[in-house]
């Protein structure tokens, strides 16, 4: 997969995180939104009405279209959350 | 539990920042609160890494001055509460916040300045809630905040000066631009060029944005629209096609290109919700960007002590936030009768005069993102128009008809703008639809609504707000 990760970027320390229970690394300082999108989750949730595809749109904060579970807590806006070690997300499977 | 401060600061953009610094050096006990993790709005968004990799030059003054700013915010005595919201303003001043922790608490202050700044302002088209879809604002962030690019090719659409800041990003950072499409024509933009001196510094650097996507041979193409994204359950390709002078789509002339990502945005909307919810008195002023809150010339709202600044007031850009934050930081110290108004003159005479510069640049700026009715008109009826509600054109077309024609009654009909984001992202959408459906004023249209809690909260963290205690580890100072 392309990397989409800038090479000229001075980045944290490496970090672990799991994707609906699958291992990934991340960087510290990235957004969640941001570590999803360089992992190739584009879909990020599905409808709750119509089960549409969503994900990152306004990525300041304001649609709550990212919404992901975060340490088992539901509606977490990705792109307004750090990822930190060990942080268990959950997306909507495609 | 209820925690006082002089003056509580929502917003930590320049305006924001600019009025803290001020207040702070004559000894006010100062609480800036953002929903941001960094202070600095978007302006100052940075790598946090980025200090580490040695300073380089800013070429930007407005950046410098306010990368200082920040710096003496963070070694001054002034209290940050990041990755907080504010949920609601109540009578004497009392501010319900939940910090980054979920956790709920009430803040009281003398008097409040509200900084919280603008949003993207969209034109829906069929299929842009796929995901790959994704503002230019957020494209820029994820290569600012995170280092990251929004895509391995990138097609950058709608109108206004950020499709070219973001294109010319992009290719700084490697990343590749397939094709800026702007919306607007050169007739348009040149029509727009009607205002003062204040605009030349920024074509000035719009010219150079451009001269990189030239030398990168990245195609520009004036007068097309985005008219459809298509993809399964994402972003695969784009439609585009000409617009004719009223922004309607000329049948015939649809080009498609394929794509993973699409970054568009069509200007900016001001974020007036929190200081409509405390009472504040709005206007429809659309040189300055649709509805802003109303302040007189020391920047206070309809409302006694709440102060409205920067973005908030009409969108014009960092500079003119920068100038109206220490104006009102000014105009408060007057009134507390810290200064007399001799110092309140000689202080904020020459910040005036820069003022009105700037709403200069803004009215150019606001001219530029300007949609004719013609693309309203256009919309097909299966296109979502409320994202969060999933309410399409097809349902509001069916309530026009039934002669709903203004923001409220759509709402009501519809549910349109009553989802998590609380109408931010449908709401000047709405409001451009009724007002290219009818003739009648923004007044009589109206405006989205905001009551308390205006972001979005679990009852759980609401229920627990009484037996929350100070957080020591995020607050310096004495709160």
């Amino acid at each position: 997969m392309f990397d989409l990760r800038i090479p000229s970027v001075l980045r944290g320390a490496k970090i672990n995180i799991h994707v609906n229970g699958k291992a990934l690394t991340a960087y510290e300082g990235e957004t969640v939104h941001a570590t999803l999108l360089a992992a190739g989750y584009r879909v990020l949730r599905k409808t709750p009405k119509t089960h549409q595809p969503r994900g990152i749109f306004c990525g300041m904060g304001v649609c709550y279209d990212c919404l992901v579970t975060i340490n088992g807590a539901p509606n977490q806006r990705a792109c307004m959350t750090r990822v930190e070690d060990r942080m268990e997300i959950e997306v909507d499977e495609i | 539990m209820k925690y006082s401060y002089h003056v509580i600061i929502v917003g930590s953009g320049l305006a924001g920042l600019a009025a803290a610094d001020i207040l702070s050096r004559y000894g006010f006990h100062i609480l800036v609160i953002d929903d941001n993790a960094h202070i600095g709005g978007q302006l100052l968004r940075k790598l946090p890494h980025a200090a580490a990799a040695g300073k380089r030059f800013e070429p930007d003054r407005l950046k410098r001055q306010g990368a200082r700013l920040a710096a003496r915010i963070k070694k001054g005595n002034v209290q940050v509460l990041n990755g907080a919201q504010v949920l609601g303003i109540y009578p004497e001043h009392i501010l319900l916040v939940e910090d980054s922790r979920g956790h709920v608490f009430e803040y009281r202050a003398e008097a409040l300045i509200l900084a919280t700044g603008a949003r993207e302002r969209q034109l829906p088209f069929k299929g842009w809630t796929l995901p790959g879809v994704m503002s230019t604002g957020a494209a820029q962030i994820l290569m600012k905040s995170s280092g990251i690019l929004p895509g391995r090719k990138t097609l950058v659409g709608g109108c206004g000066p950020l499709m070219l800041v973001v294109a010319a990003e992009i290719l700084t950072n490697q990343g590749e631009v397939q094709a800026v499409l702007d919306q607007s024509v050169a007739a348009m933009k040149l029509k727009a060029v009607t205002a003062g001196s204040a605009i030349w510094p920024k074509l000035l650097e719009g010219a150079t944005y451009l001269a990189r996507l030239v030398a990168a041979r990245v195609p520009m193409k004036q007068g097309v629209r985005i008219v459809e994204a298509r993809g399964r359950d994402q972003l695969e390709a784009v439609v585009v096609a000409s617009v004719d002078a009223d922004g309607r789509i000329v049948r015939g002339t649809e080009r498609i290109y394929p794509t993973d990502t699409l970054a568009v945005g069509y200007g900016f909307s001001p974020n007036i919700e929190l200081p409509q919810q405390a009472g504040c008195a709005v206007k429809f002023t659309s040189d300055k960007g649709g509805w802003i809150v109303d302040v007189n010339e020391t920047m206070m709202s309809s409302v006694a002590d709440i102060y409205a600044v920067g973005e908030t007031t009409g969108i014009a850009g960092a500079g003119k936030s920068f100038i109206e934050g220490r104006i009102a930081a000014w105009a408060i110290l007057n009134k507390q009768g810290v200064i007399d108004w001799q110092t309140y003159e000689t202080n904020t005479r020459p910040l005036m005069r820069q003022r009105d510069r700037q709403i200069q640049y803004g009215r150019f700026l606001n001219h530029l993102c300007r949609l004719q009715p013609g693309c309203y008109e256009d919309i097909p009826d299966e296109t979502v128009i409320c994202r969060c509600e999933e309410i399409s054109m097809g349902d509001i077309r069916s309530q026009l008809s039934n002669d709903f024609k203004t923001m409220n009654g759509i709402k009501k009909a519809t549910r349109c703008g009553m989802g998590n984001c609380q109408g931010r992202t449908c709401g000047p959408i709405l409001f451009d639809i009724l007002s290219a459906h009818s003739q009648r004023s923004p007044k009589a249209i109206g405006c989205t609504s905001a009551r308390a809690p205006v972001k979005t909260i679990t009852l759980g963290a609401l229920a627990k707000m009484t037996t929350n205690t100070a957080q020591d580890d995020e607050s310096k100072g004495n709160g």
